[in-house]
Parts: C-alpha cells; structure tokens; sequence
C-alpha cells in the first residue's frame, strides 16, 4: 500500500509518496497557485505519474500546511510544525533542533530525545526572518532568489542590515543601492539579518542550542547563504540540512499518513 | 582624576545630582551600540527599540563597570526594562523609582519620599550618606553644567556654526556619560571656540522634538541638508540637562525642592498636566515661536506609547498654526534615519 | 446609532431570558447592554476611565463609568472595529499602537463616544491607555483627573493613593454638582465586599477538576465585573453565575466529563468573533478553566472608610507593578487550576501584557505548563488571518497531545 503526504504552502504545494518500508518513491514540487485545489490536483497528479502508482492504490492522505483543510480525500489534516519534526527524524534522526523558514513565517521546534515535538516558537506578525522577506529583498536587489546562495558566497562580509523591520530593512537596502554597495555584500547582509531573527526563535526553545543537532528543512534551507550564516550566528555550530529540504513536511505527514491508518 | 564608580541609567529623568551627591558619577546607557538583537527574547520584539538596545547592551556585556543601575518608572517599555534587567544582568544591582505623572504638591512629596529611599538605596550601593551640603553642592555642579550648556547653544546660534546642533547633541551625549566636574570646564572652552568659528551657512531653522536620538550622524544629515536644528527636545538633547531652583536648606526641604524641580522641568510625552491636556502640542508650538522656525521636526522611535498617543494632537495643531511639520521614525539602528534623507531634503527645500 | 444598537441588545437578551432560553452568559450581556444603553443615553453622567478606577464609588457618585477599552471591545464584537482602527491611519495614529485604543480614538473621530461629563485616567495597566484619556479630554474639552497607582503596598503608596481617590471625590461632586452621600458609598462598599465573597465561590468552583465552567463563560469576566461592582445588579448577576455552576458541578460529578486539557488564558481574549474556543473544546477536548484577570487580588474594603481599602485594591492588580507580580500570579493559577497548558494572546501594541511575554513563557515553563504565543491582535479583526492562527493552535494541541 501506498501513502501520500502533501504540504500546501504560501509559496509552494508539496507532494511525497510512501510505501509500507517509508520508502520515498516520489515527490513534487509545484508553485501553489492563486486556486489551492488545482496546485493540490497537480502535485498528487505528478508524484504519482513520477512512481507508476495509481490513486486507487493510495491507503491515505495527511495533508499540512496552510492549505491542509482544502484537501478533500484527506485522511486527517496535521500542522506543519507536528509534519517538520516527524519528517527531519526520518531523515536525520539525531535532530534536536529543527529550523523551518516558509514563505508566511519561520518556526524552531524542539524535539524531544523520542522525537516528539516539545516545544516551538513562530514568528511575530512581521514578516522579518521569512520567506516574504528574503522574496521582498531579492525584489529590492533585483537578483534572482537562487542566486542570493552564490552571491553571499562571494562576499567579504562586515556588512549588516540593522533594521529589524522589513520596511525599514527594504529601504535601507535601496539605500546601499543606491550608495553603490556591492550586491553581493548586501545579499551577506541580509543573510546575517535572517540569521539573527531565527538565532532569537532558537533561543526561544533553546536558551543554548550548543549541543543539540540542529537541521533546517523549508525551501529557503536551499539557500547555502542564509543556512551558513545562522550557522555562524550560532556561534558556528553546524546546521544539517536535509536532502530536498522543501519536502520535509510532505514527507512528515506521508510518514503520519502511514501511521495513523495502520 | 580619580576614577569614580559608576551608576548606570536610562532615562532623562533620573536624579542625577542626587546619585553624585552619593560620591558617583551617572552613566548614560545609550542605546548607540551594534550587539546582537536578543531583547524581544525576555521581553518581545515589539517594543521600544531605546529600551531593547539597552536590554542588547547588558545582555551582550557591553555595559562599563557599574556598581548599580537605576530606572525610572517613565512608562510602560521602561518598567519592562527594569524587570528584564533583573533576569539578564542579576549581577548589577539595580532599583526602580517611581516617577509620578503629574507634579501636584502631592506629587512632589511623593517623589521626595522615592529620592529618600534611593538615597539609602545608594549608601546601600557602598554610596555616601548624604548631606544637605553634598547635594546642594551637586545640584549647583549640574546647574553650572545645564547654564553652559544652554550658553553654548546660543552661542553656536549666534554664529550660525555649521551643525552647530550636532555638536551641542554630542556634548550632552557626552555629558551624559561623564562626571559633570569634567564637563563644566569642557564646555567652557567650547564656549570660548564657538564664537570664532562664525562660518555662516544659509540652513533653514528648525526645532526638533521627539524621544531618543544618540546619533552624530543624523545631526551631521541635517545638517547636510540644509536642516539648521536651532532647539532640540529630546530625551538625549538638552532635555536631560535642566537648571533646578533650590531654596531651601534641611535635607527633607532641599528633596522636595529637587523633586519639584525635576517634575515640573520641560516634560516628555509621559508627563501630564491635568489642567491642560494636549499640553506636549502646545508646547511644541511654543517652542518653534520662540526660536523663530521656519519648520517642525518631529522624531519618534517605533513602538513608543507616549509619542504615537500625541503625535496626532502635535501634528493638528501645528497644522492650525500653520506650521510646517515633518515626522520621522525611527528604531535605534543608524542608518533608519538615514533612509529618510529624500524626506528631509524635500522638507528644507519646501520651506526654503 | 450605539443607543440604537444597545437597545435592541437589551429587548432581544430580555425576550430569551423571560422565555426561559437565557444562559447566564445571557443575564451577563444583558447587564452590558444595559450599561451601554446609559453611557449611550445621553441623560447619565458619563465618566471615562482607567482601567483600574474605582467602579463602585463612581457609581455610588452618581456618575455612569467605563473604561475606555470596553468600547474597544464592543467596537470589536459588532466588527465594526477595524474600520474605526482605519480612520485613525488618517491622523497619523500609529499601527504600533494598540488597537483597544485606536477603536476608541476611531469611534471619537466617527463621533461614536459619548461625550463624558469627566475622564478619570489609571496609571495602571498602560501608557497608551493613559494618553486615550488624555486625549479624550482634550477632545470632548472635559476635566479629567488622574489616579497614580504606586508599585507596591507599602503604607507610604497606599496612603499616596487614597488621598488621591479622596480628591477625586471631590473633583467628581464638583463637576456633578451631586454631594457625595455617604450612606450610598456605604452600601456600594457593602455590596462590594458581598460580590467578592461570590467572586470568590466562583473562582473555588471553576477551579473544580473536571470543571463545571465552559471556555466561554468566564470570558472577560473578572474584568468586565469590575464595572459592575457596588451594584445590586452586579450582586444579582454574580449569584447567577454562582447557582449556575453550584447547580452544574452537582451534575457533572455524576455524569463525567469531556474535559482532557484545562488551558490558562493569558491577559484578555479576543473580542471579536473567532474560532478558539469552538476548535479547542471540539477538536481538543480542551476548555479554557481560567483567565488572568478572573481572581480577586484584594481584601475586603471598610465601608466607613473605604480608601485605603481602595487603593490596596487597585495596587493588588497584577498588572501594576513589576512583572514578577503578574508571573508570580499566573504560577499560583496554572497551579491552582492544574492547567496542562497557557495561551498568550500577546495583543499587537500592548506593551504591558505582550511586553513580559519571554519572561512569563519561561516561568511557566519553569513549573511544566507549556505556552502558545499567538501573536495577534485582539481587536481588530481585519488583521485576524485564520490560517496562521490554526496552525498555531493545532501545532500546540497535536504537541500536548503527543
Ligand atoms: S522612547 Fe518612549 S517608550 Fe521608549 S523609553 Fe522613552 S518614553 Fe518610553
Ligand atoms: S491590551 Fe495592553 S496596551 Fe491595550 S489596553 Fe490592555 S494593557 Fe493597555
């Protein structure tokens, strides 16, 4: 029998397929479009067609995210923070700690020894530290987002972003712009600024994080800049980022999927 | 000199000739310092950014030697500061005055009971006893400090110096971190110099009010466009330097005298006068006649209740008065007023 | 328009309850109802106020008193606050502020507050709430006095403000022109003290594991019965809600419960409609059994000579002084009320509640409760997103849960 996991987010619509072993057969990616249920439709579509399986042979469905209620044939729907923590155990099961930075807000998560979550912390209203922001900032840099990781790579550092409001962080980057600041300088600085903000929601399940596995899942986990610089501001503990990090809570609930209907 | 200890404050409204009396020298903890962004983890991220800077600083061991800390209780963000101090520095001693809201008779003796316990609270701290001589004698020192002051501004408007503004704003910043003995004699000799320097330069006269702004940059900015700040009032300007009226000669009198003194000088926000609500605006007004301003700079950190509460009250009567007014925000973070240069310039060639 | 509104309130809550069909969550809003038909009336001697201003001897003056927030509320539960909270944009009222003072600055614009005979300010619970007040003054061009909570209870600070609450005396019966009488203030201390001998039972009641009380019916209550306090109807209503639970208790020892988490609730609920308490209690079994603001932190006031006893009361209020008061407080509740759980709304603005959130989030965690920091803004509605609000709530549950 098979099971699938999907996770609707802002951003994008995630899909993963399990079999009885929790072997990953498939998964997708696709945008979440402006109409949840055709983005749904499509990613269950692909990850299927990608592992030959027919939708009949799927036992259930757990779905995650912002948009797990608009998934109809679900077996039950789980948040996205229960989805990380049993999705990162799978893959890196020493994980402590687990940083997730979406599109809408970011999150830490405290596993415990069992791989429970035993506490977590989310963003504030604003958008500081998410997705929303590193998108608003690449808009401002006129860079592509994919490209931020390469960038920071080339930078000297010393450079920070010190408003701590996406608005004033905005025009502050314009501003180095505008004093003509290298862009991969600026692409460092925010990198730090993102690094501060989720140094402070570890802080907040973690007062010190030194000891505990940390890992990163959530799209932005692509980003080779943000990722070494939280590490940094960590005080350079290593940050484990798993394979195809952005299907880490589609994973989860295919994996809860499986346990809840055995 | 002798290096004296050091206590550490916030606000503009601490009793500073009262803790030198105690034989220490008050130390500003401005909120001027890049350390890492952890405040909003004891307290929250939404809060004023002035007492969030200060929380960074003690949290990230950027603080000077102190032997005690004191707060005032001015509002809301700072008795959350005082409460966090206590978790993230439990190694400074610190204590909270209570700081009344109005400055009725009662009030005042009210207040006069807090300064008598701070004073105890201070020979506590290893502080000497104090006397009637010793804190007339301070009171005189500041006084001498806030008249040199108030002289070197009109000095530096006489003359027109170039940021002259800026200057007077570092020299009360500095005074504010600095044995006022020292700094008496400092501005002396600036006062001498100032004259000199008679550069003129065809600024715009501007006043400005507002809360918390520690920054040399932003006064070289106005300056660079063309904004000659000819009065300031701000927390860190020269509000926190005030002449106090003494007359009496017992120690109880001589605390309620300085008491009075401090709650009836140029209020902040957070200060009320019952009988006149809305007074801060009036205020605002007064000031920008008095010193003949062409325009109004307003300046306000994020998150400050007593400023957001009144800026539209300030911001319809200058409008009544037909008073130009300009309103920046800002968090503590250098270059957030940096950003609203455009704005500034775009003020100063309006009212040019 | 508000009369209008309160009216209808008023005969609708009337005709259920004659009818049999009213809860007592019922018999409470009808008693707001009608306090918000007198404000509106145009016929009372309305004062605005504080927080934290002494309801019962207001009344016993004559004067017909609210805290200013209550309009926030109210302006939130008919959704009509965001569009006030909007109007204050144009004056350059700061979003950073918080939104219980925005409506009420909106609601002025929109000239939906009634214009008060005087303003009596708290220094206690916030700042901002004190600039409304003052404002308002400025506004309606009304007097306004101001009551000074010290810190603490030292003798000095109690008697600090029992001579301020004397002066307010008379600074009221001046501006009324009504004499203060000195038998009403006694009665008004009298039934006081009695409403606080039933605070009490109720408060013994719900604590009760499993707990006879629903996540709804003590919502706002401890706040909003301060307004009623000194009055007879405030006595009546109280009783209600003691039978209510006696009578409930008694039957739930029999038949059991569906109770699996009792939830502490952190500072004041959210006003306008929301799903929270549906989706704890449905999808949970989790009831909120207790809400910050419902204790009774003081003692029984001496109705010859109630100031002292007045201004100890406003003092004892958790929300004044340093924040260990509160920590403390919601230490000894979570432990009084074996809650599995707390919820901190942390209001956007509120410097005050939201201010010392990491400092309760790490005490409570100290004594094993575990807190949901929500993050959202209680009154204005149109901020309200419900998807990151669920993910919150059902994260929190699925974690006790596990
Ligand atoms: S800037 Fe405003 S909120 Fe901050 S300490 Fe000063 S008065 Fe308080
Ligand atoms: S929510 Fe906070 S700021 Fe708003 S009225 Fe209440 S205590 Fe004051």
């Amino acid at each position: 029998m098979y099971y699938l996991g999907i996770d609707i987010g802002s951003l994008s619509c995630d899909s993963v397929l399990i079999n009885d072993d929790e072997t990953v057969l498939a998964t997708s990616v696709v945008p979440t479009g402006a109409r949840n249920k055709e983005s749904i439709a499509r990613a269950t579509e692909e990850t299927l067609r990608a592992a030959s399986i027919e939708k009949k042979d799927v036992k259930a469905i757990v779905s995650t995210g912002y948009g797990r209620d608009r998934v109809e044939d679900r077996l039950s729907s789980v948040t996205e923070i229960t989805c990380h923590a049993r999705g990162i155990r799978a893959m890196l099961p020493d994980t402590r700690v687990l940083i997730d930075i979406g599109g809408q807000d970011s999150k830490s998560i405290l596993l415990g020894e069992d791989g429970k979550v035993v506490d977590f912390a989310m963003n504030d209203k604003c958008a500081a530290g998410t997705g929303r922001f590193l998108e608003a900032m690449a808009r401002a840099l006129q860079v592509d987002i994919d490209e931020m990781g390469e960038l920071d790579a080339n930078a000297q550092g010393g450079l920070s972003i010190s408003s701590i409001c996406t608005v004033f962080a905005e025009s502050e980057v314009v501003s180095l712009i505008a004093d003509g600041t290298q862009v991969s300088e600026i692409v460092r600085g925010i990198n730090n600024s993102i690094a501060f903000r989720t140094l402070s929601l570890v802080k907040r399940v973690a007062m010190k994080p030194d000891g505990f596995a940390i890992a990163m899942s959530g799209g932005v986990a692509r980003n080779t800049g943000v990722v070494s610089a939280i590490s940094a501001a960590l005080g350079d503990i290593n940050v484990s980022v798993p394979e195809l990090p952005d299907t880490i809570g589609a994973l989860g609930a295919a994996l809860i999927a499986r346990e809840k209907s055995a | 000199m002798e290096q004296k200890k050091l206590i550490g404050y916030a606000c503009a409204y601490t009793p500073l000739a009262l803790i030198h009396a105690a034989g220490f020298t008050p130390y500003r903890i401005l909120p001027d310092k890049d350390c890492p962004d952890q405040a909003g983890l004891i307290l929250h991220d939404n809060l004023c950014p002035h007492v969030k800077r200060i929380l960074d600083r003690a949290m990230d061991n950027q603080l000077p030697d102190l032997d005690g800390m004191v707060f005032m209780n001015s509002c809301d963000s700072m008795r959350r500061l005082a409460d966090a101090w206590q978790q993230a520095r439990p190694d400074i001693k610190m204590t909270l005055v209570d700081l009344p809201i109005t400055s009725s008779d009662r009030d005042c003796a009210f207040f006069q009971g807090e300064l008598q316990e701070l004073s105890s609270t201070l020979e506590e701290w290893k502080g000497e006893t104090l006397t009637p001589e010793r804190l007339t004698g301070s009171i005189q020192i500041y006084n001498s400090l806030a008249e040199n002051l108030e002289k070197l501004n009109t000095e530096l408007q006489r003359g027109s110096t170039y940021n002259g503004a800026g200057l007077l704003q570092s020299t009360c910043l500095k005074a504010s971190c600095t044995a006022p003995e020292e700094m008496v004699a400092e501005v002396e000799s600036l006062i001498g110099s100032a004259g000199e320097e008679q550069q003129k330069d065809n600024s715009v006269p501007i006043y400005l009010f507002g809360n918390v702004l520690p920054d040399a940059e932003a006064f070289k900015m106005f300056a660079e466009c063309g904004a000659g700040i000819v009065r300031d009032d701000l927390c860190t300007g020269s509000r926190l330097f005030a002449e106090v009226a003494t007359r009496a000669e017992g120690l109880d009198d001589l605390l309620l005298d300085y008491a009075a003194g401090i709650l009836n000088r140029q209020p902040c926000a957070r200060t009320i006068v019952e009988a006149q609500p809305g007074k801060l605006a009036k205020d605002v007004i007064a000031g920008a006649k008095q010193y003949q301003v062409k325009g109004v700079i307003g300046y306000s950190l994020k998150f400050c209740d007593p400023y957001i509460a009144r800026l539209p009250g300030i911001r319809a009567a200058l409008k009544a008065e037909g008073i130009p007014f300009l309103m920046l925000e800002g968090d503590c973070t250098n270059r957030s007023i940096g950003q609203q240069k455009t704005r500034i310039e775009a003020f100063i060639e309006m009212l040019r | 328009m508000m009369k209008e509104y309160f009216e209808e309130l008023e005969n609708g809550l009337q005709t259920a309850i004659d009818n049999n069909q009213g809860s007592i969550r019922m018999l409470y809003s009808l008693e707001i109802a009608r306090l918000g038909k007198r404000l509106y009336s145009g016929e009372d001697k309305v004062a605005w106020c504080g927080i934290i201003a002494p309801f019962d001897l207001l009344s016993a003056l004559d004067v017909t008193s609210c805290f200013v927030e209550f309009i926030g509320a109210m302006m939130a539960a008919t959704n009509v606050a965001g569009d006030l909270i909007e109007e204050t944009n144009h004056i350059g009222y700061s979003s950073d502020s918080c939104s219980y003072h925005r409506a009420v600055m909106g609601a002025t614009m929109k000239e939906l507050m009634p214009k008060p005979e005087l303003l009596i300010g708290t220094t206690c619970p916030c700042s901002g709430g004190l600039a409304v007040i003052e404002n308002l003054a400025a506004h309606f061009e009304k007097s306004f006095y101001l009551l000074q909570i010290p810190q603490d209870q030292a003798p000095k600070n109690v008697r600090y403000l029992a001579d301020q609450m004397r002066e307010m005396v008379s600074f009221v019966t001046k501006i009324t022109g009504i004499p203060m009488d000195t038998e009403k203030v006694k009665f008004a201390m009298e039934t006081s003290n009695k409403i606080r001998e039933v605070l009490i039972e109720i408060f013994n009641l719900a604590k009760q594991v499993p707990s006879p009380v629903t996540g709804k019916d003590l919502s706002n209550f401890g706040i909003v019965m301060a307004l009623f306090s000194g009055t007879e109807s405030g006595l009546a209503l109280a009783e209600a809600f003691r039978d209510e639970l006696k009578q409930r208790s008694q039957n739930l020892t029999a038949s059991g419960s569906n109770e699996k988490f009792r939830l502490l609730w952190i500072q004041n609920r959210i006003q306008f409609k929301n799903p929270i308490e549906k989706l704890l209690e449905d999808q949970y079994g989790a009831k909120i059994v207790i809400d910050e603001l419902n204790d009774v932190t003081w003692g029984a006031v001496d109705p010859d000579d109630p100031y002292e006893g007045l201004a100890s009361r406003a003092i004892s209020i958790p929300f004044n002084g340093p924040a260990q008061n509160r920590v403390q407080h919601l230490q000894r509740l979570a432990e009084e009320y074996q809650v599995h759980g707390a919820i901190n709304p942390c209001n956007w603005g509120c410097r005050q509640g939201t201010g010392s959130r990491g400092l309760i989030e790490a005490s409570l965690k100290e004594i094993g409760v575990p807190v949901l920091n929500l993050e959202v803004d209680c009154i204005d509605h149109k901020k309200f997103t419900e998807g990151q609000f669920r993910t919150r709530v059902e994260a929190f549950m699925e974690m006790m849960d596990s």
